[in-house]
């Protein structure tokens, strides 16, 4: 059985509520009071000390409202015309995105791990055993979200466990649970990946054409590392929220490196040769 | 509304951008915004490494060269017991070193053993640590060997012994593969990241890490057989031939990086890295030292052309490292790279 989470963007609400559960929960340090001055994000990315992030991203737009213009409709979501030839995306729309390690299915961390610290759990999760890692810090750059991060007051890496600790006694992650409008759901792979696509059927019909799913590799560009078990619902490009289009498993080419190596080896050994010639 | 507050806001009104939301996250006032990505925060994160990796490749690179050519010259009938002993103590002494610098660099040096419990083919670093133990334990034979032959054991019936028990031969071929694996693999090391300046380059720089490898381990000895005045004519000779010939196949290999790197390979030309990378590696390291060799041999130019051949190796290897910082840390290139045919892809012939 494979868990996983599916954030739907679409009903973040930016309350933050699954960074402070989770650094609760996994007793996370805090990261300092700094202003990024990014819109009304200061946690910024992902990192080794914050394994939920919620990032903001602000689209406003330009047209101005006329007329008689019922707000309230407009925030219920109305499509039909509106008085004033109003429209609905006229507000601007801003969009929240709570993000957390991917849990990929043929995660570049785990093969990048020299050590076998980064396994997966019997719940199909990427996990890190604490106890293993002796912080090589090469697993840093073979991940393709920049989620997995070393601590340097620790030495070691940390990431998302997907709350194992709470998993194995049948709870559900700590941000999934304080979760208040169910953007973070958590549930088995294969049930999220329907619930998925039910939704953006539903926001389809509603007119927001541009939805999709990221993560499920028949459907995004996840397929060169087999997918993601933490999905996403998204509205806009995937560089918007600081993901790649078409990640890509790093550790394909140690095999053809292996190859243009030998020759080189070859070509080199033959070339010293050469020179012992009278 | 307080007086202030209304005063500003007729103060606004004749102002050309009024209405206009003074956010600097405004699509139109903000050009962050107009880039792809999220406020400039690097999709990726840059990998830790220190001083201690690339002096690491460095040493790694010489000890496979140095190993290649020794056993060469082994195999190939050309005895010289100054080189034969050179090469035996420089293997120990980059196997004794490699290790502590990796060490010295991971976050928890105390748990290096963990290095140990696995073997993962897939995994480079696995690779790295798994061919240290094996190539040091060859070289730490060899060199016991020649401190036997050399006396330092004492001249008695261990060392009589010890003579006895270590098929130098064989264990200088068997090494050798090792050892050159040693010498690529830390090129490998850095094509298997998502980093895109290193990881685009998957083909070539591994070969150009051991190019690389292989020159200065070339000009290492030839520097070392220069300082002590020892060596035969023909070891010098032959170290001379070598080296033009190996120099010439680390410019090709490096102009062959260069073009497979294509707009990816920016960070080697940035304002901080060229002096490094032009300056030091393709003019102070190839160009400089191909123009010295082909000239009439003094043991002083020798000594220069050795020395830097082998600063420009360094260069080379730091250059590499701190460019993919560079390149990790630019979203830009990063989602350049992973939007679609650009990084390698599963169904990618070697």
């Amino acid at each position: 059985m494979a868990t996983g989470f599916l954030t739907d963007t679409t009903v973040c609400i930016g309350c933050k509520a699954c960074e402070v559960a989770c650094k609760q929960w996994n007793q996370i340090p805090a990261d300092g009071y700094e202003l990024s001055g990014n819109s009304y994000d200061n946690t910024r990315q992902l990192s080794g000390t914050t394994w939920r992030h919620v990032a903001f991203i602000e689209n406003p737009k330009h047209r101005r409202l006329t007329g008689d213009v019922d707000l309230v409709a407009l925030a219920e979501d109305v499509r039909e015309q509106l008085p004033g030839g109003a429209e609905l995306d006229a507000l601007g729309r801003w969009t929240f995105m709570s993000d957390v390690c991917k849990h990929c299915v043929e995660a570049p961390c785990q093969q990048a791990c020299p050590t076998g610290a980064i396994i997966r759990n019997e719940f199909d999760n990427v996990y890190i055993q604490p106890d293993i890692c002796n912080g090589c810090g090469y697993c840093v750059p073979a991940c393709p979200y920049g989620v997995i991060t070393q601590v340097p007051e620790d030495g070691r890496v940390f990431k998302c466990t997907l709350c194992y600790d709470r998993q194995r006694d049948g709870m559900e992650p700590a941000c999934a649970k304080a979760c208040p409008t169910n953007s973070i759901m958590f549930g088995e792979v294969e049930e999220l990946k329907k619930v998925a696509e039910e939704r953006i059927t539903t926001l389809r019909a509603k007119g927001y054409s541009q939805a999709y799913v990221y993560g499920t590799p028949e459907v995004g560009g996840t397929g060169g590392i087999g997918g993601n078990h933490s999905k996403f619902i998204l509205l806009d490009e995937p560089e918007t929220y600081n993901l790649a289009r078409h990640p890509f498993l790093p550790q394909a080419k140690v095999r053809g490196a292996f190859v243009t190596s030998a020759i080189a080896a070859g070509v080199l050994g033959a070339v010293v040769a050469l020179a012992f010639r009278d | 509304m307080a007086d202030a507050t209304r005063e500003t806001l007729q103060n606004r009104n004749g102002h050309p951008d009024n209405g206009r939301p003074e956010t600097s996250h405004h699509t139109r006032t903000d050009p962050k915004r107009d880039e792809k990505g999220y406020y400039g925060v690097p999709p990726i994160k840059a990998a830790h490494w220190t001083w201690q990796i690339p002096l690491y490749f460095w040493i790694g690179g010489i000890a496979a060269g140095v190993q290649l050519f020794t056993t060469l010259a082994n195999v190939l009938g050309h005895e010289d017991e100054a080189l034969t002993r050179v090469g035996r103590y420089t293997s120990l002494v980059a196997m004794i070193l490699s290790p502590i610098l990796l060490i010295w660099d991971l976050g928890r040096p105390e748990r290096f053993y963990n290095m140990m419990r696995v073997w993962k083919l897939r995994s480079p670093m696995s690779n790295q640590s798994w061919s240290l133990v094996m190539y040091g334990n060859l070289s730490g034979l060899l060199a016991v060997r020649q401190a036997a032959e050399d006396g330092l054991l004492g001249r008695n019936f261990l060392s009589r012994l010890l003579i006895q028990l270590i098929p130098a031969k064989v264990l200088s071929i068997l090494a050798l593969p090792v050892a050159l694996f040693v010498g690529s693999n830390t090129g490998t090391l850095l094509s298997a990241t998502s980093v895109p300046m290193w990881a685009r380059n998957w083909a070539f720089m591994a070969p150009t890490f051991l190019a690389s490898g292989v020159s200065t381990a070339l000009s290492y000895l030839s520097l070392v057989l220069h300082l002590g005045r020892w060596g035969e004519e023909k070891t010098h000779t032959v170290l001379r031939r070598a080296e033009r010939a190996t120099i010439l196949v680390e410019a090709a290999l490096i102009a062959a990086s260069l073009i497979r790197m294509g707009r990816w390979g920016k960070p080697l030309f940035s304002k901080e890295i060229a002096p490094l990378f032009v300056g030091g590696t393709l003019i102070g390291g190839i160009a400089a030292p191909l123009a010295l060799l082909s000239g009439k041999e003094t043991r002083n130019k020798s000594i220069l052309t050795s020395v830097l051949v082998l600063l420009g190796g360094l260069a080379f290897r730091f250059a590499m490292v701190h460019g993919g910082r560079q390149s990790a840390n630019d979203p830009e290139a990063y989602f350049s790279f992973a939007s679609g045919e650009n990084a390698p892809q599963p169904e990618d012939k070697v």
